[in-house]
């Protein structure tokens, strides 16, 4: 799985190119996310190529999500497939952070 | 010829030849010449299905565009039996393919007889959900089953020395031309993980559900066509896969095997259907297995509500949800749960919808058969489902405490949670409290729920509580199963019985005719014919087709007494070979049944009945004039052929058992007379045909009751007092019906004399044995006998599905005919 990283503005956008986030996959995730926390930063994870998230997947999100949290930074989850938001609903993730349809709205989503 | 210029059946007999040729060679490859029995029924099938098809995407259409209501049934259990026949007759092409077929030197009834039976049920509470989808179509209305896909259905039955021996049932091994795989619609199912226990945005409780693992649900529809070929519904049946062809992570660690272990765990889900009275072994499967077909189900109902909803507000004006007993009542939780965690509803508006679009069916009065599932358990699989249901049960509790201030035992017996070691969640209790709707299956069944089982349910919901007595579709019953029969009657009073069995009144007039009396008898003597060259093949015994054939065929349970039937069978063997007394006429008494495998005692029965049979059988004191017969592998294609064949009905169920009973629905309206208790639906059927027209023995529920209650029921006395009881049961010290097995039975004399025995066996057995006399008796008047049997085939309008869905839809789910 490759993780690719632009700068739009303020914002870094976090595209995940592969079909699956899941226990095979995680580490890389995490070793490859965790270097862009910033403080009071804003992230975007875009999932439009992921089509399946396990727990580890999940779990691994929401550490992402911790981490920028604890050093008063977002993030926002845009473009997720149907079965993917299946899961995400799941776990309640809509509750804890923006779960937008397009990378424009996920730019808009942060300054809440 | 294009791909879909074939799918065009033309339906005379050329067109159909042609069909039968074109998918013999593009769809199994071979041939027509060439193709085995097996491939030969195939493409006869894939032709039917063609046809099929088209209808069932014009009914979608209808149903789209009136964006009818639709009601889904979800049952753990759907006992379709075989199709190809029945499909034949709703369509009204059984007579052309049978002609076309001939034509090409083929039988239909042969080809018939390849198709593997879609056993995915253990008896009524199944069949009756196969009626039921029947009866929806026919009737043209929006209705669709939702269950499993076992790929082992109830196993296959062999008799073995007289014992049961359990085969599996790989039913979908030789492939089946009926199911349509939708993998595009396929849904994720969590299962296990925790609870974290977490704040959202805003501050509030937000509890997480992590670390769970994930099984996929893929769909197969099956499509059920209606009377007249207008409406093709569908039954759709989940297998259960692992979320990845094998789980990556182990895979790429390197351990094959493992992961394909994981796989393999996860296909087990739809792996087998559990045998009833079995559920004890397996708990933690079938909690899975009745939340896999929840989740799937309920996930798919949405998704198709919010293809043209927005909103949830219509959610109940446009759906209904009804649960086949309790074992899809996990699916008040997980409603739950969808609209609070995924919609965001809050818990108030969640339930009031909730409610208003659930329905559950009670189906029995046992209580062994009340399901529960211990709290452990249900924490370890489904955690916020757990948190979910605590937070139903505390909520409902303060509406029971409100209501009845102070009464803490009431509290006790209603709490979603029985207090015991370790707590256990009652389901039922559940199923109500989530319900707006609670049925029971015939009237004396909903009279018990209401004052005994769920009285205080009742006194504090009464407008919940209501009865839908159970029926039968006479399209598979009388149409397809007894054609001589449907033929006759619709020669008399024209062919409206099809879809409105009350035409069959018109009968009753000819019930007093010579000629329509022996018209009947003959369609009678030729499917008992039929009947003894299968109990020939498969029992190797042979029976007389003029002696009366005495049936009792149901799934082998104590409360059903097939061990009464067999003490009076014994007391008339004695008769005969100790009292030189011979039965007024000769008899067949005919068993078909299944145990459960894990119930030791009914299959000990099974056993008795087998070795009573050798021995009547081979007595030749006996002369032939009694036989008795155990036919093995009881299935629904079986029942077609016993029923029409039936004269007398057995229906002896301890009264305040049997919830409804449908067996005795189909025997009565292929013209057996009923001998039986006045239990479940027995007290309708005399209701409906006349006191006269029926065997009525035994105790009554109340009496039974009233029994238990004093703790009076001491079978010894009626030992003691009556010299028939004692010299029937005295048999069982003996071994006279086990001479090789010295002792097999001495289980069953202290069984049965057992104080506070609770199926009553001696109390009914000379009453019952009374009631045997007055059959016989009847039955050597014929004329006498061909007028009851008529008036009850004529009588039999109450006990139609078509009636019983008519009453569901008016009175709980709210759909009507989309036509």
């Amino acid at each position: 799985m490759d993780i690719t990283t632009e700068k739009v503005g303020d914002v870094t956008v976090a595209t995940i190119h592969g079909e699956n986030l899941d226990a095979s996959n995680v580490s890389d995730f995490k070793r490859d996310v965790s270097p862009l926390v910033q403080a009071n930063g804003k992230l975007v994870l875009d999932l439009h190529h992921v089509q399946f998230v396990d727990s580890a997947g999940c779990g691994a999100i929401l550490s992402c999500v911790r981490q920028w949290n604890a050093v008063g930074g977002e993030v926002v989850l845009c473009a997720v497939t149907k079965p993917v938001r299946a899961l995400f609903d799941l776990v309640r993730f809509h509750r804890i952070l923006d779960i937008v349809p397009t990378r424009e709205e996920a730019a808009k989503a942060f300054g809440h | 010829m294009s791909v879909a210029q074939r799918r065009q059946v033309r339906l005379d007999t050329p067109g159909l030849e042609e069909a039968f040729r074109q998918h013999a060679r593009f769809s199994v490859a071979r041939e027509w010449q060439d193709l085995p029995a097996r491939a030969l029924f195939q493409s006869v099938g894939l032709t039917v299905r063609d046809r099929i098809v088209e209808l069932l995407l014009e009914t979608e259409r209808r149903y789209r565009q009136a964006d009818a209501k639709r009601l889904y049934y979800l049952s753990m259990e759907f006992l379709m039996g075989r199709s190809l026949g029945n499909n034949l007759c709703n369509l009204g092409l059984h007579d052309a393919y049978r002609d076309a077929l001939q034509k090409l030197g083929t039988s239909l009834d042969d080809l018939e007889e390849n198709e593997s039976d879609a056993a995915l049920g253990n008896g009524g509470l199944g069949r009756l959900a196969a009626c039921f989808l029947d009866s929806l179509a026919t009737l043209g209305m929006p209705g669709f089953g939702y269950g499993l896909n076992y790929e082992y259905g109830l196993f296959k039955q062999e008799i073995h020395n007289g014992f049961q021996v359990e085969k599996p049932d790989n039913w979908l091994a030789k492939g089946t031309p009926w199911e349509f795989k939708r993998p595009d619609e396929a849904c994720v199912v969590p299962l296990y993980g925790r609870i974290e226990h977490g704040q959202d945005r805003h501050g509030n409780y937000n509890p997480m559900w992590l670390d769970w693992k994930v099984i996929i649900g893929v769909p197969y529809d099956l499509p059920i066509v209606g009377y007249g070929g207008r409406t093709v519904n569908y039954l759709r049946l989940y297998s259960a896969t692992s979320s990845q062809d094998f789980d990556m992570g182990i895979f790429n660690a390197g351990d094959y095997l493992k992961a394909v272990e994981q796989k393999m765990l996860s296909e087990t889900i739809s792996k087998v259907l559990y045998p009833s009275d079995a559920i004890e072994s397996g708990r933690e499967l079938r909690l899975i297995q009745e939340y896999f077909l929840v989740a799937c189900a309920i996930r798919d109902i949405v998704q198709r509500y919010q293809e043209k909803h927005k909103t949830f507000q219509e959610f109940p004006s446009k759906i209904a949800i009804q649960l086949n007993d309790t074992h899809p009542s996990l699916a008040v939780a997980e409603l739950m749960r969808l609209l609070v965690d995924e919609v965001e509803l809050g818990w108030d508006e969640a339930w009031e919808i909730t409610r208003a679009t659930l329905g559950y069916t009670n189906h029995t009065l046992l209580p062994e058969a009340l399901e529960k599932f211990s709290v452990p358990l249900l924490e370890h699989v489904l955690p916020r489902h757990l948190q979910i249901i605590y937070e139903i049960n505390r909520r409902f509790l303060e509406q029971v405490a409100a209501a009845r201030p102070g009464d803490d035992g009431r509290l006790q017996r209603m709490s979603l949670i029985e207090e015991s070691q370790p707590k256990q969640v009652r389901m039922a209790h559940l199923a109500i409290a989530g319900s707006h709707s609670v049925n029971g299956v015939a009237a004396l069944h909903t009279e018990l729920l209401k004052t005994s089982l769920f009285a205080d349910f009742t006194a504090l919901w009464p407008e919940r509580f209501n009865n839908k007595t159970n029926g039968v579709t006479q399209r598979r019953w009388l149409l397809k199963a007894n054609p001589a029969l449907a033929d006759l009657l619709t020669r008399t009073v024209g062919d409206g019985w099809i879809t409105d069995l009350s035409r069959l009144r018109d009968l009753e007039p000819h019930a007093q005719e010579r000629g329509f009396q022996q018209e009947f008898l003959a369609v009678k003597r030729a499917n008992k014919e039929r009947l003894a060259k299968v109990i020939e093949e498969t029992a190797l015994v042979t029976v007389d087709p003029d002696s009366l054939f005495d049936v009792q065929i149901k799934r082998m349970h104590e409360y059903k007494r097939q061990l009464l039937n067999v003490l009076h069978i014994i007391h008339e063997y004695l008769c005969m070979v100790e009292d030189k007394q011979a039965p007024l006429v000769p008899k067949t008494y005919i068993f078909a049944g299944k145990a459960a495998p894990g119930y030791w005692a009914a299959k000990q029965i099974i056993k008795l009945i087998n070795n009573v049979a050798r021995t009547i059988n081979h007595d030749r004191r006996v002369g032939g004039r009694l036989r008795v017969v155990f036919i093995p592998d009881y299935r629904v294609s079986l029942a077609e052929v016993i029923i029409p064949a039936a004269d007398l009905s057995e229906q002896i169920s301890t009264a305040g058992k049997e919830a409804s009973g449908t067996g005795n629905m189909k025997l009565a309206m292929n013209g057996a007379l009923t001998i039986g208790t006045l239990d479940g639906a027995n007290i309708e059927i005399m209701e409906e045909v006349g006191a006269d027209n029926i065997f009525i023995f035994g105790l009554k529920a109340q009496e039974v009751q009233a029994l238990r209650a004093r703790g009076a029921y001491r079978p010894a006395e009626y030992y003691q007092r009556s010299p028939l009881i004692r010299r029937v049961v005295d048999t069982f010290r003996t071994d006279v019906f086990c001479p090789q097995e010295s002792g097999l039975f001495g289980w069953i004399y202290q069984r049965i004399l057992e104080p506070g025995e609770q199926y009553f066996h001696l109390a009914d057995l000379e009453s019952y044995t009374a009631a045997q006399e007055k059959a016989a008796q009847t039955y050597t008047d014929r004329p006498a006998w061909a007028r009851k049997a008529i008036l009850n085939v004529a009588r039999m309008e109450k006990f139609s599905s078509d009636r019983t869905i008519a009453e569901y839809a008016r009175d709980i789910w709210g759909i009507r005919p989309v036509v």
